[in-house]
């Protein structure tokens, strides 16, 4: 089903856009899906990805089924890195 | 007297035109350490209950600590107490810049500014030659803060005030540089007094229990920040904007009036696209600090100015759903010049947007539409119009025209930037800190939801537990004074590198959120100095400061701060959080918002208060608290 994703700045600098639609039932399926955007092998994917937490419209996926968590229609994945700020 | 202290309280009646040098009270000092804490002292013993906060009773205190004037990083910064006229409970709020080194260089650890002027009126203190001048200020009156500190020129340390404080808006601020002592209207109470600017100078040195030791561990510290992710690094390059995009990501910025936690184009008002599209290269701080969180920006067409904050792109940005930077950057010039808190400004504006879109206040004003907002803070400063409503804040514009259930603020005082319906502990906080419903008066959401090492922002777990710690920090961290930033570096480098998928990661995080009493016990330790602020503090006074020593001392600041509250009629009625925030949600598997009714409770109960929020007897005599 269509999710949309979210990406990081630096991610979203080398694709070209902040955010893509992907098909995806699951956390682990809209990563990939996000991942095969960068080329053949994930490029410079699993770089930017470190250290960044999964959402799923707000709440973490390690706060539900992680990886495993189902997505529906119209849901909204982001890539969040940890912050400071005041 | 004690090391770190310059040992004098310089009280100054303006209606007299009077002043005089007194002691410092060292008991106080041993209580209260300095800052926010020894002010607050201050604001207690001397007031009556219900005196007028824009009357020349309520006393306008600028307080420093024992670690200004040390050159420590991230030490200059001055606490202001008085009651608010925001709130009409506790007013206070810290600044930057560079004021504070200038009280402590002219031998000031307390300036007292009582009674008021009939004519606009500036200060110039000498403290070397033990001075104070009365000078007519006519010619600044109406003047920004830019100006004004233009005018009065290098050679003195400067806090002014801009036309919202000098005509009474009630989230008015105190600017020194480019920094603003923004929260809960001390500028406002400095406007009443007709004062628009007091500049210190003078030459003193710091006396310091082991000066040698001091020197060699701080710069250990500046070498331990400059390779800390947060203070060396993400700070460095984005400023506190650098969140933006990790609070979006979390469903808690706030997006039209609170209505939603996430904003479609927030990433370009992020620090990110700050850096990439706006940043002339230069970054600016507080007097000796090496973290140097604030920055240039170019406005096309407009010129340069100062980055905006985070709050200030959260609260002027996407609450009113602006996803352009230039226009953020622009409207913060206008209300630092004006000396305004961003944050209520934002709110305000938000909560007016709201209110036109329901019919219930005639305005052109409208989310995501930018036109005639710059007329209109300017009008809010000058009250003019439409402007002179929004000046009283949400609080007092709900009262006029409705809407209460969406005024986002708490006790008077607007919601800062992280929506709490994604972040339970910080909504306590919002609810039951004593000036209102402020982040930088704990900043659980560090810990929760936002930083390198956060728990389950949405249950039960810790949620009573780490506001109070946070709080108490808070408390003592603003009585040294010492930038509230300092505590991101608590968290080491070691955790900012584990991957939050990881298992240890995931481990260490079950153990921080089911620690519950454990944690707080931790924190209540009196054992040796282990933190930079800690040993700072102890090297400085000669005095032992540990996490044990200052949650103790901060839990009695917070606990004077209640004291204070209830006085003034504040009580448990209004340590809640708006209508929306408790019953609207903006996540798609929870039915309600923010759990408050049932943390409440356990919060009281775990500051040792009775039922109805008011600290036992017990609690006080535990904490030294005399009322
Ligand atoms: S971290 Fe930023 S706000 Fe804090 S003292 Fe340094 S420059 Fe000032």
């Amino acid at each position: 089903m269509p999710v949309r994703i979210e990406l990081t700045y630096d991610m979203g600098k080398l694709l070209g856009t902040q955010q893509v639609e992907v098909e995806a039932g699951s956390v682990a399926e809209a990563i990939a899906a996000a991942r095969a955007r960068f080329g053949e092998g994930g490029g410079d994917f699993d770089q930017l990805a470190k250290r960044t937490a999964i959402a799923v419209n707000g709440v973490l996926a390690r706060h539900r089924e992680r990886l495993a968590t189902k997505l529906s229609e119209g849901d909204t994945v982001s890539f969040v890195k940890a912050a400071a700020g005041g | 007297m004690i090391k770190g202290y310059a040992g004098r309280v310089l009280e100054v009646d303006l209606q007299e035109r009077s002043f005089a040098f007194e002691p410092l009270d060292e008991e106080i000092a041993r209580l209260y350490i300095g800052g926010k804490g020894y002010g607050t002292r201050l604001l207690y013993d001397r007031t009556e209950a219900g005196i007028d906060p824009l009357g020349p009773a309520n006393p306008l205190i600028f307080a420093t600590g024992p670690l200004n004037g040390s050159v420590a990083p991230q030490s200059n910064r001055f606490a202001v107490v008085c009651k608010s006229p925001l709130t009409g409970g506790i007013g206070n709020a810290t600044c930057g810049g560079s004021f504070a080194f200038g009280l402590k260089k002219a031998g000031i650890d307390v300036l007292v500014v009582t009674g008021s002027s009939e004519q606009p009126l500036r200060l110039e203190v000498d403290g070397d030659a033990d001075e104070v001048r009365f000078l007519d200020a006519s010619e600044l009156w109406g003047k920004g803060t830019y100006e004004t500190q233009r005018i009065l020129g290098k050679g003195r340390e400067h806090a002014v005030i801009g036309p919202a404080g000098e005509n009474l808006v009630l989230y008015a601020g105190i600017v020194s540089n480019e920094r603003i002592a923004g929260r809960t209207g001390v500028g406002a109470v400095m406007g009443s007094k007709r004062l628009k600017a007091v500049s210190v100078t003078g030459s003193r040195k710091l006396e310091m229990e082991d000066p040698d030791r001091f020197r060699e561990y701080t710069k250990t510290v500046r070498a331990t920040f400059k390779d800390h992710p947060v203070l060396g690094e993400s700070m460095k390059r984005f400023g506190t904007a650098a969140i933006v995009n990790t609070t979006n990501g979390r469903n808690i910025l706030p997006t039209r009036n609170f209505q939603k936690g996430h904003f479609d184009d927030a990433m370009k008002i992020s620090g990110e696209w700050m850096e990439d599209h706006a940043l002339k290269g230069v970054k600016t701080s507080c007097l000796h600090c090496p973290v140097t969180c604030g920055r240039d920006v170019e406005v096309e067409g407009k010129g340069r100015g100062k980055g905006p904050e985070y709050e200030t792109l959260a609260l002027l940005g996407s609450n009113l759903e602006i996803g352009d930077l230039d226009t953020v950057s622009e409207w913060n010039y206008h209300a630092d010049d004006l000396g305004m808190d961003t944050i209520s400004l934002g709110a305000t504006l938000g909560f007016a947007m709201e209110l036109g879109e329901k019919g219930m206040l005639e305005s052109k004003l409208s989310f995501g539409d930018a036109s005639g907002v710059t007329d209109l803070i300017h009008d809010i400063a000058h009250r003019r119009g439409l402007g002179n409503e929004l000046a009283n804040g949400t609080k007092r514009m709900a009262e006029k025209f409705g809407g209460a259930g969406f005024a986002p603020q708490v006790k008077g005082l607007e919601l800062s930037a992280y929506d709490p319906r994604g972040s339970y502990a910080q909504g306590v906080e919002y609810a039951t800190t004593n000036r209102g419903g402020c982040h930088v008066q704990g900043a659980s959401m560090y810990l929760e939801s936002v930083g390198p090492l956060t728990i389950n922002p949405q249950n039960l777990k810790l949620k009573a537990d780490l506001p109070i710690v946070q709080q108490n920090l808070a408390c003592a961290i603003n009585s040294m004074v010492l930038c509230i930033f300092t505590t991101y570096g608590i968290v080491p480098k070691l955790v900012h590198e584990m991957d939050p998928s990881s298992r240890p990661y995931r481990a260490l995080a079950f153990l921080l959120e089911n620690s519950g009493p454990l944690f707080r016990w931790a924190q209540s330790i009196k054992g040796s100095p282990m933190l930079w602020f800690e040993k700072w503090l102890t090297l400085i006074t000669g005095i032992k400061f540990s996490s044990g020593h200052l949650q103790e001392i901060g839990a009695r600041i917070f606990n004077l701060e209640r004291m204070y509250n209830l006085r003034e009629g504040l009580s448990a009625e209004h340590d809640t959080l708006p209508d929306r925030i408790l019953h609207e949600s903006t996540f798609e598997h929870l039915d309600s918002g923010h759990p408050l009714g049932e943390l409440l409770p356990l919060y009281y109960k775990k500051r040792g208060w009775d039922s109805k929020g008011v600290p036992t007897a017990r609690t006080l005599k535990r904490l030294q608290v005399e009322v």
